[in-house]
């Protein structure tokens, strides 16, 4: 048994002592959940260490028998790319739970044991490289979620849980019509049976229109985000930081990993539609964005606009913009995350969300709001913090590719920075009116704590965000060079023209 | 004719194939007879129990003898467990029943086991199918995966519905006994290998399930869901016999692989065989509840009692795609041009229409029931597939789809006990933090029954889907699909209720009792393990496509 497994396994271990302990007091039941969710975290830096930077396959695997009958194993290897979504996941995961450590009370073990849950779901949707254990984690990750939308949500939570659910079921259904196709054709639901398939281009069209469409609404891309905003809105803070730091890379890790390289023809051929499709969100989430009333809604429409960034990266197809899009993620999940998490705090001490609620806070909470630009102007890709390293090459290399949607992407991030900077301003400065915002207290030791470590590492991959490349480049060359655009990186043009030859 | 020649002198591979063939419903239908017995003797069962245990000891001891150590060790355990249960309970005729049906089912289940390793397997890769009685009764997949599903839904029944027939007072003496009798006509179904056959056994079933229909004689509900399922079952027998008439007009055959070869000439009278072959799919496609034949189905399942539902839905289900199966894969592959596209038609009616309706029920046991329908539009893309996969996922998935069911069902039979009336989504409002074990496994059997992992469900639609690619029917699979997601509407929609609304003060808990979280507990372990390691049962699902043919 490898890391990978031990990864999984104790966040799941500890939901099972969870399950079966229903005279745990709350703080036994937080403590549980901090030593599974912060033991997966040292799993997966055990992972890490192990991992050898220079090899871009998929390594450290580990294969157990599952249904030999039909073919499919369970088996987990990580490269480049899932290594570090991994760690994304241990370390939102700990800090979720201590974030919510006063919010949630009302039936606590069930909610750190539905985190616990999704957590190794979705560890294992990352490591697997068995077409059918992937979908089986991939779909599992519903339930946990479906339950910490439903129960502990606002005051729309079930309306929001059930068009969640029912939305990302159907895309992920279709993915299955279309992995069980593949296994026709492989004999066996292995990911390297699977890619090493030379699909016709006409099978490989439908195919890969399965998978994105199952993708497209789990990252979500316009027009299939419609259940984004309900969701995170009527999320509790730890939900909302999981889906929007978490789950919501799942779409795009799957393009990567799946859509990519097992139909190349098809991404060729479609990689100009789907670059269209992620300028269109990114406009679209960003002029949303500017329009809202509730400071959630807000981030919620952010966050479509900027996982449009990481699609576009995506399809750009070449090393700077496909490997700074997985940064991206990275990036996203930490100022998102960071971002729902001070909302959060926010909403706890004033239980509203409306922006006109509030102004002039800046004065009685100023920890809060110095975090809070700071979280801020990381999302809207300030040169020095992370969002730029990402967004930037991201541009950079759409730029070789297709100017138009470079250009227009560009006014996304300028529109980025208008809404976040604007919803600044009326939550922090003007003039401080009203007894409630003069009551408002500001962040604790606990809080600050939370925020530390997203901070930290907000600040350090904007100024040396090499690592992080250095991690995820080799994996992203291998996936581009089974596309077959390796050797294409900087003249757009001949990209084009072979994609219609 | 084998039979005939049997003698216990000659070598014993001739008379262990033809009683083998068919010993578990030997066993089953004996004991039944024996507990319709034991209420004639009143309140001096053991008159009754002893002389019958003796004999079945005998009966035992001489097949041991003759070197079938496991059937003479089950009929001796069988033949034991009554007198035990007799002594054991004094005056208490349904636990006596109950127990000794109980133990009559396992022995059945041991007995299809011992079936398998020792006559259909023979230590090969596939099987080798066996015919016994002259060609009417076939020994191969169909049967040995039919039997697993009958006998096991059987078994889970009786537990489960025990507390319950016996707070409405219909704890009669005839259920056991029927309900076996019923589980007997099944697999006999599911073996029958020419019409006749087939006829009897679906006769012998069907009034067993009328009976059980009409228990609760003081419940008008019951009452009419067996006078519709009487009326409308006759009709559909009569439907079945007169297509199975026009078939041995235009064949000469009453075998199926007779009808199967002559269907292929050139010969046959085309029209007529035709006809037939219309007639005998509606009535079989009344007992699976295809599309447009279900019209029966939403009224008998919310009328019968709880725990005969949920048999029906189970076992009916299996039995008649075993004969589905058999029919159209022995009988008629002649005319598969023809059957195919409207299978496929009526399957892809079945699931949405089915699913469609579902949404739109408040009553427990009838959202139920819609989505009884829904569930056999996917069983049948297995049919349509006309392949070895699709046969074995046909009878995977009934299987899975039983397990699930039972759940599902053994909960609403929990909520309802303490209830006056039926079932509503209102009855289950906040269940989740009122009785958490209850409204979890309702939730996971209805996650199951909607194709979600890590359940048996998803592993059940996982194997049919990908039959159904395979064979090219990707628009039906995705149709499938479509249907899934209209129903995981209404599932999500129970499970709703019960976790994220607040519960009533004033509703009583659901009852517990040992035998009935024994069952839902069964039921629910084998939707998790079927889910997670389906590979102990799915690897001999393979070697089930060998058929009689």
């Amino acid at each position: 048994m490898g890391w990978i497994t031990v990864t999984i396994a104790v966040p799941l271990i500890a939901a099972l002592v969870l399950a079966f302990a229903p005279e745990l007091e709350a703080t036994g039941v937080r403590v549980v959940g901090l030593v599974g969710s912060i033991g997966a975290f040292l799993a997966s830096v055990v992972l890490a260490v192990q991992f050898e930077l220079s090899d871009a396959n998929l390594q450290l695997a580990e294969t157990f028998a599952w249904i030999p009958a039909l073919g499919a194993n369970a088996s987990l290897a990580v490269d480049g790319v899932s290594l570090l979504l991994i760690l994304l996941t241990t370390l939102l995961t700990p800090l979720i739970l201590i974030a919510s450590w006063n919010e949630i009370s009302d039936r606590l073990r069930g909610y750190v044991a539905a985190f616990l849950v999704l957590e190794a779901a979705v560890i294992g949707v990352f490591a697997a490289t068995d077409l059918l254990l992937f979908y089986v984690f991939f779909e599992f990750t519903l339930v946990p979620m479906y339950l910490i939308i439903g129960i502990w949500g606002g005051a729309q939570r079930k309306y929001a849980a059930v068009k969640f659910f029912l939305y990302t079921l159907l895309g992920g259904l279709l993915m299955l019509v279309a992995i069980l196709y593949l296994y026709g054709q492989a004999g066996s639901f292995s990911y390297e049976a699977v890619r090493a398939l030379e699909l016709e281009v006409d099978a490989q069209r439908w195919l890969f229109g399965a998978f994105v469409v199952a993708f497209a609404v789990k990252v979500p891309l316009f027009p299939v985000h419609t259940w984004l905003p309900d969701a995170h809105t009527e999320a509790p803070t730890g939900g909302s930081v999981f889906l929007a730091g978490i789950l919501l890379k799942m779409g795009t890790f799957g393009l990567l990993r799946y859509a990519l390289p097992i139909f190349p023809d098809a991404t060729i051929q479609f990689a100009p539609w789907l670059l269209g499709i992620s300028v269109v969100g990114i406009l679209y989430g960003a002029v949303v964005a500017l329009m809202q009333a509730d400071i959630k809604k807000l981030i919620a429409y952010s966050s479509v606009s900027h996982m449009g960034f990481v699609v576009l990266g995506t399809f750009a197809l070449n090393t700077t913009a496909t490997s700074a899009s997985v940064v991206q993620m990275v990036n996203h999940g930490l100022s998102t995350g960071a971002l729902f998490l001070l909302i959060g705090f926010l909403y706890e001490r004033r239980h509203t969300r409306q922006i006109a609620d509030f102004g002039g806070l800046a004065k009685r909470v100023p920890v809060m709001a110095g975090l809070w630009l700071v979280v801020s102007l990381s999302s809207l890709a300030l040169p020095g913090l992370n969002g730029f390293v990402g967004e930037f090459p991201i541009l950079l290399g759409t730029f070789q590719v297709n100017r138009t949607a470079a250009v227009l992407a560009t006014f996304g991030a300028v529109l980025a920075a208008l809404y976040l900077l604007w919803a600044y301003q009326r939550v922090f400065h003007g003039p401080l009116e009203g007894a409630d915002n003069e009551n408002t207290a500001d962040l604790k030791a606990r809080e600050i704590g939370v925020m530390a470590p997203l901070i930290v590492l907000i600040v350090a991959i904007g100024l040396y965000p090499k690592p992080l490349f250095d991690l995820v480049e080799p994996s992203v060359d291998r996936v581009l060079a089974e596309v077959g655009v390796e050797e294409l990186p900087v003249e757009p043009a001949a990209a084009v023209t072979r994609e219609e030859g | 004719m084998m039979l005939a020649q049997t003698s216990p002198q000659s070598s014993l591979a001739v008379p262990e194939v033809a009683w083998s063939a068919f010993a578990p419903e030997l066993l089953v239908a004996a004991v039944a007879l024996v507990l319709l017995l034991v209420p004639i003797a009143r309140a001096r069962q053991q008159i009754v129990a002893v002389p019958a245990a003796l004999g079945g000891l005998a009966v035992g001891a001489w097949l041991v003898t003759e070197g079938l150590v496991v059937p003479g060790a089950i009929t001796v355990l069988v033949s034991l467990a009554l007198p035990a249960a007799v002594f054991a309970f004094p005056r208490r005729l349904s636990m006596v029943q109950a127990l000794s049906a109980g133990t009559a089912l396992f022995g059945a289940l041991v007995l299809t086991g011992w079936q398998y390793v020792v006559v259909l397997d023979q230590g090969q890769a596939t099987l080798s199918p066996q015919s016994a009685l002259a060609g009417s009764l076939a020994h191969d997949g169909i049967a040995f995966f039919t039997r697993i599903t009958v006998y096991l839904t059987a078994l889970l029944v009786l537990p489960l519905g025990y507390g319950y027939l016996r707070e409405r007072r219909l704890n009669r003496a005839e259920v056991e006994p029927m309900l076996l009798l019923a589980a007997v006509g099944m697999v006999a179904l599911a073996t029958a290998n020419d019409l006749i056959t087939l006829f009897v056994a679906l006769e012998v079933f069907s009034l067993a399930l009328y009976v059980l229909t009409g228990l609760a004689r003081r419940d008008r509900r019951s009452q009419e869901a067996s006078l519709k399922y009487f009326v409308m079952g006759a009709v559909a027998s009569a439907i079945l016999l007169y297509g199975m008439a026009l078939l041995y007009v235009a064949t000469g055959h009453l075998d199926l692989p007779g009808i199967g070869t002559t269907l292929g000439l050139v010969t046959t009278n085309r029209l007529v065989a035709v006809l037939g072959l219309g007639l005998v799919t509606v009535g079989i496609g009344f007992k699976v509840a295809l599309v447009p034949f279900h019209l029966w189905t939403p009224d008998v399942y919310q009328g019968a009692p709880t725990n005969i539902t949920a048999f029906m839905a189970a076992a009916t289900k299996a039995a008649g795609f075993a004969a589905l199966l058999r029919l159209y894969l022995v009988a008629f592959p002649g005319l598969q041009t023809l059957w195919v596209p409207v299978l496929a038609v009526l399957a892809a009616a079945t699931m949405l229409y089915g699913a469609y309706l579902a949404v739109v029920q408040r009553d427990l046991k009838r959202m139920l029931a819609y989505s009884s329908i829904t569930h056999a539009g996917y069983a049948a893309i297995g049919v349509i597939a006309v392949s070895d996969a699709g046969l074995s996922a046909t009878l995977w998935y009934l299987l899975t789809y039983a397990v699930s069911t039972l759940a599902a069902f053994g909960c609403v039979i929990a909520v309802e006990r303490t209830r006056r009336g039926e079932v509503g989504l209102l009855e289950l409002r906040g269940l989740g933090r009122s009785s958490p074990a209850i409204a979890g496994i309702l939730a996971l059997s209805l996650l199951s029954l909607a194709g979600l992992p890590p359940t048996a469900g998803f592993v059940g639609k996982l194997v049919v889907f990908q039959a159904g690619v395979a064979a090219g029917f990707t628009w039906l699979v995705v149709i499938g699909v479509a249907s899934s997601v209209i129903a995981a509407f209404f599932y999500l929609r129970i499970a709703g209720v019960m976790f994220l609304e607040d519960p009533d003060p004033d509703r009583p808990p659901p009852a517990q009792s040992t035998g009935m979280s024994l069952g839902i507990a069964v039921s629910a372990a084998l939707v998790v393990f079927l889910g997670i390691q389906p590979q102990p049962i799915l690897q001999y699902i393979e070697s089930a496509a060998a058929l009689v043919r």
